[in-house]
């Protein structure tokens, strides 16, 4: 039995690290996607039952395959008309042989084109980190039937179209990278501030983005992107050891301890990012990580380099003109030209940011900076209704009292 | 595996030029010749103009009739084809080197007993 305590965070651990793996390599070994999952799906439900009761086994990998295929075979002797996959299942290896590239061959087949983009994303959630899918649901703020419905329907395209489950050609991988760069950025995104919940990072999250972009830039070596988005992760992993206090609370950059952050990886990050530079094809995923490699190095809030990061902001905005980049340009501009000409930059994105929290909690502070503090209060609360997670509640609540 | 590729018959057919139609149509041949003697096709039919379809509608025991076909004259199906390849990227290739200057292809996996 494992010794280290709890069987449900051994298990979600187990979950994270395992199953998308797991699903990932019967995948491959069947051919058949929606019998992977449900087999999957089937072993951790079981693990969910037996673990709390009788403690993680030892092997959990091991133990979860055993059990995907013990309930796989039981399903396929219900349902004769699977009867020619019994004997597929009979041939599996007793530990499914990791491939290394397992995930991210499923990640390039769950990002087809035939696919709709959410559905693209929900599925590689899914099937590839092994997100449940009320936690999907509550990433995209849908309900979670909608997403069911999607997942449902993505799963039996493949099925049915036969869409192949194989290594892309190069340009196809290329074809596809866009849309397998925004995913591992959307998993680390959740990782790093969880969208719901009452965790505010979660870290194995983050980690599997690390993974994930590293694997992508053993296998696309000429591509700059890829490395842009993994010198993107490292820099901002690199403070996370600063930006969690030990009560599991969010601290402000502003306010971190940077002596805390990890220097190695700031180095690897800003080694990615050189790497990519040196291919000489400039893309969002690069600037994002230059601009965090800017705060990385400063030696503290008020020493950071604003004018080089502003400068920075607009290169990124003229590849990614939208309202988020706007906004975040508009946080440095305050710092460069005071909150004056900010707040006007504001209002010129207000209508298309009316829903995003972090909209109103800027224009909060550029608010409170000019002395207009009853308007301040109010953006503020604009600011409380819009954010579902738990730990920036708390930072805006603070604030508000 | 069996897709059915559902062809639009695109602006081309409606507006283009006399000469333009006829190398269309030239190259659309040809591309349905190589297919069908390879046994990528295995059966293709062109359908004549859509002005010569009936709509047949079954409602509850009685059926009406309407002089004009099923879908708006944009996506009016110009022809269909069968194809037997391995699997659904092998299908978009074929559907993709359809040589026609604009136009849509539905591809479909047809229910195999």
């Amino acid at each position: 039995m494992n010794a280290d305590g709890d069987p449900r965070s051994s298990l979600e651990r187990v979950f994270r690290e395992e199953a998308g793996r797991l699903t990932a390599s019967l995948v491959r070994l069947l051919g058949d996607f929606d019998l992977a999952e449900e087999m999957v799906a089937d072993a951790v439900a079981e693990a969910l039952t037996r673990w709390p009761r009788d403690g993680v086994p030892e092997r959990p990998a091991a133990w979860l395959l055993t059990t995907a295929r013990r309930k796989a075979i039981d399903r396929l002797r219900r349902d004769e008309r699977y009867s020619a996959k019994l004997a597929l299942l009979a041939s599996l290896p007793a530990s499914a042989e990791r491939e290394p590239d397992d995930r991210l061959r499923l990640m390039f087949t769950c990002c087809h084109p035939a696919l709709d983009r959410d559905a693209q994303v929900a599925l590689t959630l899914r099937a590839v980190v092994g997100l449940t899918t009320a936690e999907i649901a509550r990433a995209f703020v849908i309900p979670e039937t909608t997403l069911a419905k999607r997942l449902t329907r993505a799963k039996q395209k493949i099925v049915a179209a036969r869409i192949p489950y194989r290594t892309p050609e190069p340009d196809e991988l290329r074809g596809r990278l866009s849309e397998v760069l925004q995913v591992i950025y959307l998993v680390f995104n959740e990782g790093y501030l969880t969208t719901a919940g009452e965790q505010a990072a979660r870290r194995e999250l983050a980690d599997d983005a690390e993974w994930l972009a590293g694997m992508l830039t053993r296998w696309l070596p000429d591509e700059p992107e890829p490395l842009g988005l993994l010198a993107l992760i490292e820099l901002h992993l690199a403070r996370w050891p600063g930006r969690v206090d030990p009560e599991g609370r969010l601290v402000l950059l502003a306010d971190q301890d940077r002596s805390a952050w990890d220097r190695g990886r700031v180095e690897r990050g800003i080694l990615s990012l050189r790497r990519a530079a040196a291919l000489q094809r400039v893309g969002p995923y690069q600037i994002e990580a230059a601009i965090a490699a800017v705060h990385a190095e400063a030696p503290s809030w008020d020493e950071t380099d604003w004018p080089q990061l502003l400068a920075l902001y607009e290169l990124l905005e003229s590849v990614d003109p939208s309202p988020v980049v706007r906004l975040n340009r508009a946080i440095i501009l305050a710092r460069v030209a005071g909150p004056g000409p900010a707040l006007a930059e504001l209002d010129n994105i207000a209508a298309a940011l009316d829903r995003y929290y972090l909209f109103h909690a800027t224009r909060a502070a550029m608010l409170r900076q000019l002395g207009r503090s009853a308007e301040a209060r109010h953006a503020d609360q604009r600011a409380l209704e819009g954010t579902t997670n738990t730990e920036e509640r708390r930072l805006l609540e603070e604030r508000l009292s | 595996m069996k897709f059915v590729l559902l062809l639009t018959r695109g602006e081309w057919q409606e507006s283009g030029s006399p000469a333009e139609q006829g190398e269309v149509f030239g190259q659309i041949s040809e591309w349905f010749g190589k297919l069908r003697a390879d046994g990528t096709i295995t059966e293709a039919y062109q359908l004549q103009p859509p002005g010569t379809a009936t709509t047949v509608v079954l409602e509850r025991g009685t059926s009406t009739l309407i002089d004009r076909p099923l879908l708006e004259a944009k996506e009016a199906i110009g022809g269909y084809a069968v194809i037997d390849v391995d699997d659904l990227d092998a299908a978009l290739t074929i559907a993709r080197s359809f040589p026609t200057p604009d136009g849509k292809i539905e591809v479909r996996p047809v229910v195999e007993r």
